[in-house]
């Protein structure tokens, strides 16, 4: 065993140290990086300045008015601009031509039907909360008083309910279109390197070396490597962000959810990463890979569909417990499923423990197909013929 | 002791390759495996390396079975050469003394020797898909003999090479034979490895049809022509030898061929004690004629030069 890991690391450490050597990696990587960066900081340039808000009026807005606005402003993040109009049609104006966003020349509120938001709301608020003190003033109450009941406020909401599942589900999604993008980055990778060590005749001189397991296994582990840290180098500046900032909001979620999306999407990485070797090792040329791995392609695709669509509207249907049980959609549909919370253990064990058995059994395939695929060359060779074809090992 | 092939067979499908082909390479001999196109010897070669297993038959070295931890220190250059393309030429070589379990520093210092011995020493960081041909042939000579393996088994490593390769290169073999490794390498080119290989075993249709010392067989053949030019008055002196066959016979050059079991020398004595013998020369037959008696094929086939 210690041979097996030894040749192994080998094989990984090689394919890790070209890849990391190879232009088209750094300029990849350098382009992941930009995008992340500008995704995460093009938003908070943009959004920095906060929404503002103008209100037309008649004549010059009451002191009041502006006031209320402003306080609301500091405490909802946004900033209100006021300009004066001659008279109500030409306020009228104003807010239908989209110069200002509300309008209130006198005891009518003008607003245009788009991208007010909730201003509106908050003018009339404000109007009604100033004519309310003024006549409480009138009726005879001190400016103590009238304060005291300017300060009533609704009660503080507190959104409660599946607040807990939120990260569970997020993670749940997260691993599904985690695994996604980076199969279909990855499985091309895993598949061109097998393919080349098959067109070059590399495998036959290292399969006088090494058993077909190491070379498969150390050749995934240097791509799962690669892509690994490519999505690390997507998400940091994300992370960067959320440490500096407090405005981007992404849901707590707790250790172990995380843990379990990291357990998921290695299995589900490792099994789809050997049924592209598997594909890769059956074609002569490497221009051939991208037609051997449409197949595969193709269950990665119908397994992410199947598990944002079916799996996630009703977690408790048939079709999605098979699905989330079946090797090839479990690491999909699985998290997703296990977000509704009402999944029992037991079945996710058991999708666990048949996705990891599943991955074994594949590299086990994968290397009989890749000792004898290799061994004919000069045509693509079919599947059927290697599983069927005892004569060829 | 050395490598044994044993009885070994092997088809593809309904294609017979090998059928029961045995041969001994003993250590520090230069051991050429001939044959033509298509004869089986890269199959048996495969079969020797593991990557292929045998339908019967054994592969030993040293009287023991052959497994894969023997393998690990054997030396194989495929016939169709197997180069990480976009590797540096020394970081390819260095890799395989890593996979033939060396330590990291003793895979590159070998490897500079090596490269050095092939005259590859200030390609050393080139791009393998960057060197030429030849370059390309050396560096997987270099990659197969990186961790002084015991056992070298080499295919078709002649092929494509011009004859100051095929010098330098047999050169680099015989010295590793010197050195009391086993050395096994296959070509279809008879005559041009017919002054390389000290031991050949010739396979066709995947059997043995000889084996031994080419020098021995060489020797030994019925297929020895004895030269002469005799100034006698008759040739009655050949009455003596019923078994010599005149080839061709002209006033100044007679040709006689020598069969097996008969001393040319006690020939060339009976023509010296007729008259004077003005010139002689014992000619050997070349492997391909060897191939040929031995095959029992009429015609040069296709391959065999």
């Amino acid at each position: 065993m210690g041979a097996w890991w030894r040749g192994t690391s080998l094989v990984a450490e090689r394919g890790l140290v070209e890849t990391l050597r190879s232009r088209s990696f750094k300029v990849i990587t350098g382009l992941l990086l930009l995008l992340s960066v500008a995704a995460v900081t093009i938003p908070q340039i943009l959004g920095g300045a906060g929404t503002t808000y103008t209100i037309a009026t008649a004549a010059k807005a009451p002191a009041g008015l502006v006031a209320a606005l402003n306080a609301a402003g500091k405490s909802a993040d946004f900033t209100v601009k006021y300009i004066s109009r001659r008279d109500v049609a030409d306020v009228r104006q104003a807010v239908g031509d989209g110069d200002a966003t509300a309008g209130l020349p006198a005891a009518t509120l003008y607003t245009s039907a788009k991208s007010a938001g909730t201003f509106p709301v908050v003018v009339a608020q404000a109007v009604v909360s100033l004519e309310t003190s003024r006549r409480l003033t009138e009726a005879g109450l001190s400016p103590q008083q009238v304060a005291d009941l300017q300060s009533i406020r609704p009660p503080k909401q507190v959104i409660v309910g599946r607040v807990d599942n939120e990260g569970r589900a997020g993670a749940g999604f997260a691993v599904g279109i985690v695994l996604y993008l980076a199969l279909t980055f990855a499985g091309s990778a895993i598949a061109t390197t097998v393919a080349m060590e098959k067109s070059t005749r590399i495998s036959e001189v290292l399969l006088a070396v090494l058993r077909p397991s190491q070379v498969l296994v150390g050749t995934v582990t240097a791509v799962g490597a690669v892509t690994l840290g490519q999505l690390l180098v997507l998400a940091t500046p994300l992370a960067v962000a959320v440490q500096v900032s407090d405005k981007i909001g992404i849901p707590t979620v707790a250790a172990g959810d995380i843990g379990l999306a990291v357990a998921w999407f290695v299995l589900g990485f490792a099994l789809y990463a050997f049924m592209f070797a598997t594909a890769a090792a059956l074609v002569d040329k490497i221009t051939e890979v991208s037609s051997a791995i449409t197949p595969v392609m193709i269950i990665l695709v119908a397994g992410y569909m199947l598990a944002v669509t079916v799996v996630a509207t009703d977690t408790s249907a048939g079709w999605s417990i098979a699905a989330s049980m079946f090797p090839l959609t479990a690491p999909l549909a699985m998290p997703i499923r296990w977000a509704s919370g009402e999944v029992p253990v037991w079945q996710l064990l058991m999708a666990m423990a048949l996705t990891a058995a599943t991955a074994v059994l594949l590299v086990w395939v994968a290397s009989s197909i890749y000792r004898r695929a290799l061994l004919i060359t000069g045509r693509r060779v079919k599947l059927r013929e290697v599983i069927n074809n005892r004569a060829l090992s | 002791m050395g490598l044994e092939i044993d009885n070994v067979a092997h088809s593809f499908g309904d294609g017979l390759a090998l059928d029961g082909v045995s041969l001994e390479v003993a250590p520090g001999v230069l051991t050429g495996l001939l044959g033509p196109n298509g004869a089986g010897k890269t199959t048996l070669m495969r079969i020797m390396l593991g990557v292929l297993s045998p339908d019967r038959g054994e592969v030993r070295y040293d009287g023991r079975l052959v497994g894969e931890a023997d393998r690990r220190h054997w030396g194989y250059m495929p016939q169709e050469r197997g180069l990480y393309p976009g590797m540096p030429a020394g970081g390819q070589v260095a890799h395989f003394g890593r996979l033939h379990g060396l330590s990291r520093r003793d895979a590159s210092s070998r490897a500079h020797a090596l490269l050095g011995e092939l005259g590859l020493e200030d390609r050393w960081g080139d791009r393998t898909d960057k060197l030429s041909g030849g370059m390309q042939q050396r560096l997987q000579l270099a990659t197969s003999l990186v961790h002084d393996p015991e056992v070298i088994v080499l295919d078709e490593p002649f092929a494509g090479l011009d004859p100051v390769a095929v010098a330098s290169l047999s050169e680099t073999l015989r010295l590793r034979a010197r050195d009391g490794r086993t050395v096994l390498f296959s070509s279809h080119q008879l005559d041009l490895v017919q002054d390389l290989c000290e031991d050949i075993a010739m396979v066709d249709y995947g059997r043995t049809v000889l084996l031994g010392s080419v020098a021995t067989l060489r020797a030994s053949s019925g297929r020895r022509q004895l030269r002469l030019h005799v100034e006698a008055p008759n040739r009655d002196w050949l009455l003596a030898f019923p078994g010599l066959t005149v080839v061709s016979d002209e006033a100044d050059d007679l040709r006689l061929a020598v069969p097996a079991g008969m001393d040319p020398l006690e020939v060339l004595d009976a023509a010296r004690a007729a008259g004077r013998v003005v010139d002689f020369g014992l000619d050997l037959p070349t492997l391909s004629q060897l191939f040929l008696a031995a095959a029992d094929r009429a015609v040069d086939p296709a391959g065999v030069r």
